[in-house]
């Protein structure tokens, strides 16, 4: 019960990460998610201290505003102040993720958050932080509600938005001339990657988070050349990426989260080596 | 039509133009790319941008749908603002403004042409995928339909981006350097199908940096470097003296632009791939 547990909780982180993911680096955003993921940390924090509820609608709010204003900060450093992209990026996240583990080590008694927790998060807890309603009764783990809701929200935005969001990925210039906003769509691609990464922190922790966001993606995208085939294959790995993770983590009785991102790695690894149209193998072979 | 003893221009103005531009000035970072340019353009011509690089002929066209934000200025396209204009004008961007690598097929690309009449939500149905199909064999890629687009050559991806705007089915056509880089047998395609269109009363505005075809393919062309020097009929405003002016001292072959115009009988098409405009 325990393993089915955390298996569909990072199936859930995977495929939410995984959806956006590929969005992201598709329009050369990859390391935007790594800075949200990040950066929503203050927010969560400040969240948490202003309201002084833990609830998890207070710590989305709280990160969400974060992720936006971080991909403004991006943007703002990189058009006002001339700096590269990449270093916008760098100046951006690091500053706002070391605020938030400074408000983290300075209010530690009234923040019920582990640094540690944070960044490196534990899927093994999952099944311990149980949902128990006022009358008592036991729903389950707690991160499958929100980590599952998100997803809801996630399918939904890409369900419906499917069009805008692959035409201004693909042609922003395009977009603009015949009237859809690119940034609106930007700002509601960034709102959702900033809420997926908070829900997804406590299961997986922030630096998981990029893999889960990254890896899967890339893997898909050099094994199809299709974009809605490019998000099915990514939900697929997303799926054995969870499965084999933790089985895995079992088996060097090792950490599960860890074990998830390296099996993301090793599989982009094998896509890259022998994947059917771009794989080195194949290109050698060909020569 | 003005003239100035120290500015040469030729600017020819139409009643009840398509599109009316009003002392536009663009600049970026307080640098003007596009000074106090002021025009209006007949319906169901076939019109094209002249000018050396630099000269502002992409954003003069980006400008007026909106794309880059004016200093200054005003557009009107059918006696309209953009915004009421908007569902009735097409964009054909520099075939390199796109990433070729993207996982989407042809007829993927194509379709997006249908997504400004679809509105928010709604998916294309077989009417648009019908209407896709109909601009793919316009252009002469029907075969290609479930082609990746990476896998197709620099004239073919021109083709795509070509129909990609005719399924918008618009009544005005703004083309970024359609001919830059492709083949020759596009370039005749391409030709063939904007002189189609302008015959059925549509107007196609071309960004063209090929002095030697302007006099073959546009019926009115447009002289610009950074300030408007002219706006007329070719074969009033496509002069050596009014061309001196658009280029100064950038054209190296100043003196045969002459020649050029008389040559065009036996046009020399050759392209060089890689040239940009500004």
């Amino acid at each position: 019960m325990h393993a089915l547990q955390i298996i569909l909780t990072g199936s859930i982180v995977a495929i939410s990460c995984g959806l956006l993911g590929c969005y992201l680096i598709l329009r050369r955003m990859a390391m935007v998610g790594d800075a949200i993921s990040h950066a929503v940390l203050p927010g969560i924090v400040i969240a948490f201290l202003l309201t002084g509820a833990r609830d998890s609608a207070t710590m989305v709010i709280g990160a969400g505003i974060l992720g936006v204003l971080t991909t403004f900060l991006i943007e703002f450093f990189h058009k006002k102040g001339r700096l590269q992209t990449d270093a916008s990026i760098g100046v951006t996240f690091t500053w706002l993720f070391a605020i938030g583990v400074i408000l983290i080590s300075a209010f530690a008694g009234k923040v019920d958050l582990d640094q540690d927790c944070v960044l490196y998060g534990e899927i093994a807890y999952v099944p311990l932080d149980l949902w128990i309603t006022e009358s008592g009764l036991i729903m389950g783990p707690r991160v499958l509600y929100t980590t599952g809701a998100v997803l809801v929200v996630i399918l939904i935005f890409i369900l419906f938005g499917y069009k805008e969001l692959f035409l201004t990925t693909f042609d922003p210039a395009y977009a603009s001339a015949i009237g859809i906003s690119t940034a609106l769509w930007h700002y509601l691609l960034m709102g959702a990657v900033s809420i997926t990464t908070v829900a997804s922190f406590e299961a997986v922790g922030a630096i998981l988070v990029v893999a889960l966001l990254i890896a899967p993606p890339a893997t898909a995208y050099l094994l199809t050349e299709n974009f809605k085939f490019m998000l099915v294959t990514t939900v697929a790995l997303g799926i054995l990426v969870s499965f084999s993770g933790y089985y895995i983590a079992v088996w060097l009785d090792g950490s599960i989260a860890g074990a998830m991102a390296s099996v993301a790695g090793i599989l982009f690894g094998m896509a890259f080596l022998f994947a059917p149209g771009s794989g080195i193998i194949i290109k050698v072979i060909r020569r | 039509m003005t003239n100035d003893k120290t500015i040469i221009n030729q600017v020819h103005h139409v009643e009840n133009p398509v599109l009316e531009v009003h002392d536009l000035t663009v600049s970026y970072d307080k640098k003007p790319v596009l000074w106090d340019v002021d025009l209006t353009l007949p319906y169901g011509k076939l019109i094209g941008i002249v000018g050396p690089n630099g000269a502002g002929k992409s954003t003069l066209i980006k400008s007026v749908m909106g794309l880059t934000p004016n200093s200054s200025g005003y557009v009107k396209l059918f006696d309209q603002s953009l915004r009421e204009a908007r569902g009735k004008i097409s964009y054909v961007p520099q075939r390199e403004s796109v990433d070729w690598d993207f996982p989407a097929s042809v007829l993927d690309v194509v379709l997006m042409g249908r997504y400004g009449k679809l509105g928010l939500f709604r998916r294309p149905r077989k009417a648009d995928k019908d209407i896709a199909m109909d601009s793919l064999r316009k252009v002469g890629m029907e075969a290609y339909e479930k082609r990746q687009i990476s896998q197709l050559s620099g004239g073919q991806q021109q083709r795509v981006f070509l129909a990609r705007a005719l399924a918008q089915q618009a009544d005005l056509y703004f083309m970024d350097e359609p001919f830059a880089g492709v083949d020759a047998a596009t370039e005749k395609a391409i030709i063939s199908l904007l002189r189609e269109m302008s015959a059925k009363g549509k107007t196609v505005i071309v960004v063209h940096h090929d002095l030697q075809s302007v006099t073959q393919y546009f019926d009115w062309v447009i002289l610009l470097n950074m300030r408007l020097v002219a706006s007329g009929p070719v074969e009033k405003v496509f002069t050596t003296e009014l061309l001196q002016e658009t280029y100064g001292g950038k054209l190296t072959l100043l003196s045969d632009v002459g020649d050029l115009i008389r040559q065009q009988q036996f046009p020399n098409r050759e392209k060089t791939p890689d040239s940009k405009s500004g």
